[in-house]
């Protein structure tokens, strides 16, 4: 049985998650939580339930048994209005950015706080050309995405995330599908932000990102968390097998 | 007012109806012969043929069917030979199906990949082979949904005729029509009798497309 | 010898010039609410309960599988005897909406079918509506997805709008019989008639395919 008494600080607080795609169980009991102003690093193999784990906290998939609860408000699936509530505090960049092919980089940073925060159309445009300058595309604005790198379409899809000023972020393998040489600059951003204290949960490949960058790290192995610590016990003193394996055939 | 048994309007209609299998039949026939001989030119690489099967095209498919016919009509009335309107309409509707099943499969064949053309000509087959024994069987699967589609088409042209005066189903309903003074009636079940004859086709056409799809 | 006379039909260029204007009009009124009733279809199609999708696909395959003609004649002719007359033009522009709406509901279906995953979690993300997930971030790639095929289709419609005349409708086919019937010249009527469709049809291409990228496809 779940223990479902709230911890009071933390902003995400995920206890006995469970998640099965038809007859294969993809979480099988998942306790988790997240401090604000932390930084955590989930790695692991795929298949491992980390990207699922992820989407459950902003509701795009729906968990079968557990609580979740962001900012002390539990999940409601069945509420619209109380999940698009949800969605404006918890912000998510997707591995395939996904920003809007049809809008400009500055327009698919004001969509959101136009439409859903009423922001009138002159505060909305400052607000993305301020936020596209602090990514480092001040001089993008007008530019379509199909007209910018891969590295310059994911900066500009945190962008549009931090335009409805999240209390967390979710971040799903966000420099998977990038060129080598682009990792950099979205990963130099990513760092800003938690510099400046925003409360992160990565998903995330690049190891020696998460080892400078975390406050934990936690390595999800079928569908559990097997383990989970600092960077520091986790890179340099992997307790159990499986872990051990994981690193060692990343050395590789 | 004469009273008519719905018996008796249905049985007038049916009949009217075989007219518009009938025309339906033979444009579809000739304008397939016809377009596919277009379909032979189009590729055969001759100097200003493409184009001016593409022109035969444009022609077809940038003007009203209704115009075709009345210029069939009246054509044929010009050089002087007295047709009846189910002459200029079969001759119209071949036309104009020819054009569109042309294009239609200009399409198919251009689905095929250049790979096969290069593969045959490089075993020393003519044109005319390539074309027979690797590019059409190929194209042919490909065409199958779109042509039942069209068919369905050619059947909705055939009601034009009836402008020019031939007695189809269309026609027969405005008879009926103007006779019953009851047009909600009489078109209802022209338009019922035209779905009946057009829905099999639409849907399986459909399932033709699905079945390739899958 | 067949002598062609096209120089008292061209005399009649004034009854040509007001039957484009219908034939004009008529086409840019239904191309409009045309597709607006297809996408509301279209929507119907994928998002609507059990009621609304099947009554959508019945007017859909009604529409698509009985001539054009029939429709304007059961609109003009049969509505009547259910107390509803319209005008010609009314009834002209109601039959080609409705011809057009049922065509480009499939069409516009297609485009809307073929958005990315990706497009709709991220719309999700940023707390949209669906109102406004659809308006903004479904519907104006989709409309660009299926611009030639719908753009087509409205040509169709025009050309098809030729069988107006049948009603009295005073547009393009309509001048034709009549330039034809004032000046004997049949052949050359037509001919005249057809030749400005075939231009209407290649202009109206031009148009919205200029139309489209500018003020349809992106999102205001």
């Amino acid at each position: 049985m779940s223990n479902t008494t709230p911890s009071p600080f933390a902003l995400v607080d995920i206890q006995g998650l469970h998640k099965s795609f038809g007859a294969t169980q993809v979480l099988k009991g998942i306790d988790l939580q997240v401090r604000r102003k932390e930084v955590v690093c989930i790695i692991g193999k795929s298949g491992s339930g980390k990207s699922t784990l992820l989407r459950c906290i902003n509701g795009l998939e729906r968990f079968d048994s557990g609580h979740l609860a962001v900012d002390g408000q539990a999940l409601q699936h069945g509420n619209a209005p109380a999940m698009r509530e949800l969605r404006q505090h918890v912000g998510m960049i997707f591995q395939s950015f996904n920003l809007f092919p049809h809008l400009s980089a500055g327009r698919n940073v004001m969509l959101a706080p136009s439409l859903v925060k009423g922001l009138p159309k002159e505060e909305a445009r400052t607000r993305a050309q301020t936020l596209l300058e602090r990514v480092g595309l001040g001089d993008k604005f007008d530019r379509l995405p199909e007209q910018l790198s891969g590295g310059q379409q994911q900066r500009v899809a945190i962008a549009r995330a931090l335009a409805m000023a999240p209390s967390v972020l979710l971040c799903d393998e966000i420099t998977s599908a990038l060129d080598p040489e682009l990792v950099g600059e979205v990963l130099q951003v990513v760092e800003m932000l938690a510099s400046e204290g925003m409360t992160l949960l990565m998903v995330t490949h690049e190891m020696a990102f998460a080892r400078k960058v975390s406050d934990r790290v936690v390595f999800m192995h079928q569908g559990l968390i097997h383990e989970m610590g600092t960077p520091d016990e986790i890179f340099n003193r992997p307790q159990t097998p499986e872990l051990q394996q994981f690193l060692s055939a990343l050395r590789d | 007012m004469v009273q008519f048994a719905l018996w008796d309007i249905l049985g007038f209609l049916v009949g009217a109806m075989r007219w518009t299998v009938l025309l339906s039949l033979i444009a579809f026939a000739g304008g397939g012969l016809m377009g596919l001989a277009l379909l032979m030119l189009r590729f055969a690489k001759l100097p200003g043929v493409g184009t001016a099967v593409a022109w035969y095209v444009q022609l077809f498919q940038g003007t009203p069917l209704l115009m075709q016919l009345f210029l069939v009509y009246f054509g044929l009335a010009l050089l002087g030979w007295d047709t009846s309107p189910m002459v200029a309409a079969s001759l119209c509707l071949t036309l104009y199906a020819s054009a569109y099943l042309t294009e239609i499969w200009r399409g198919c064949v251009m689905s095929i990949p250049q790979g096969q053309w290069e593969a045959s000509s490089g075993l020393a087959l003519t044109y005319a082979q390539q074309m027979r024994h690797v590019i059409l069987p190929q194209a042919a699967r490909v065409a199958i949904a779109p042509t039942v589609g069209f068919l369905v088409q050619v059947i909705k042209g055939t009601a034009l005729a009836s402008v020019i005066g031939f007695v189809e189903l269309t026609k027969a309903g405005q008879m009926i029509s103007n006779a019953t003074y009851q047009p909600f009636m009489a078109y209802t079940l022209v338009g019922l009798m035209y779905f009946a004859l057009c829905y099999p086709l639409s849907w399986w056409s459909q399932r033709l497309e699905n079945r390739r799809l899958a | 010898m067949i002598e062609f006379d096209f120089g008292v039909v061209l005399a009649q260029w004034p009854m040509l010039a007001h039957g484009l204007v219908l034939t004009v009009a008529l086409t840019l009124a239904s191309a409009v609410l045309g597709t607006a009733l297809g996408i509301a279809c279209a929507w119907a199609r994928l998002h609507g309960g059990r009621a609304l999708r099947s009554a959508t696909s019945a007017y859909v395959e009604a529409v698509r599988n009985t001539p054009f003609i029939i429709q304007l004649f059961f609109i003009f002719f049969g509505l009547p005897s259910l107390g509803i007359r319209l005008s010609v033009e009314v009834a002209c522009v109601l039959a080609m909406v409705l011809n057009l709406g049922a065509y480009a509901c499939e069409i516009v279906r297609a485009g809307l079918q073929a958005t990315p995953k990706g497009q709709l979690e991220a719309a999700m993300s940023l707390a949209l509506t669906p109102w406004q997930t659809f308006s903004r971030v479904v519907l104006p790639p989709a409309l660009a997805r299926i611009w030639p095929a719908l753009v087509s289709q409205i040509i169709i419609v025009m050309l098809g709008s030729a069988v107006c005349g049948q009603i009295s409708a005073e547009e393009l086919s309509q001048a034709a019989n009549l330039i034809s019937s004032r000046t004997f010249r049949s052949f050359e009527s037509y001919i005249l008639v057809t030749l400005v469709y075939l231009a209407l049809a290649m202009a109206l291409r031009q148009c919205l395919n200029w139309v489209g990228p500018r003020f349809i496809f992106t999102s205001r």
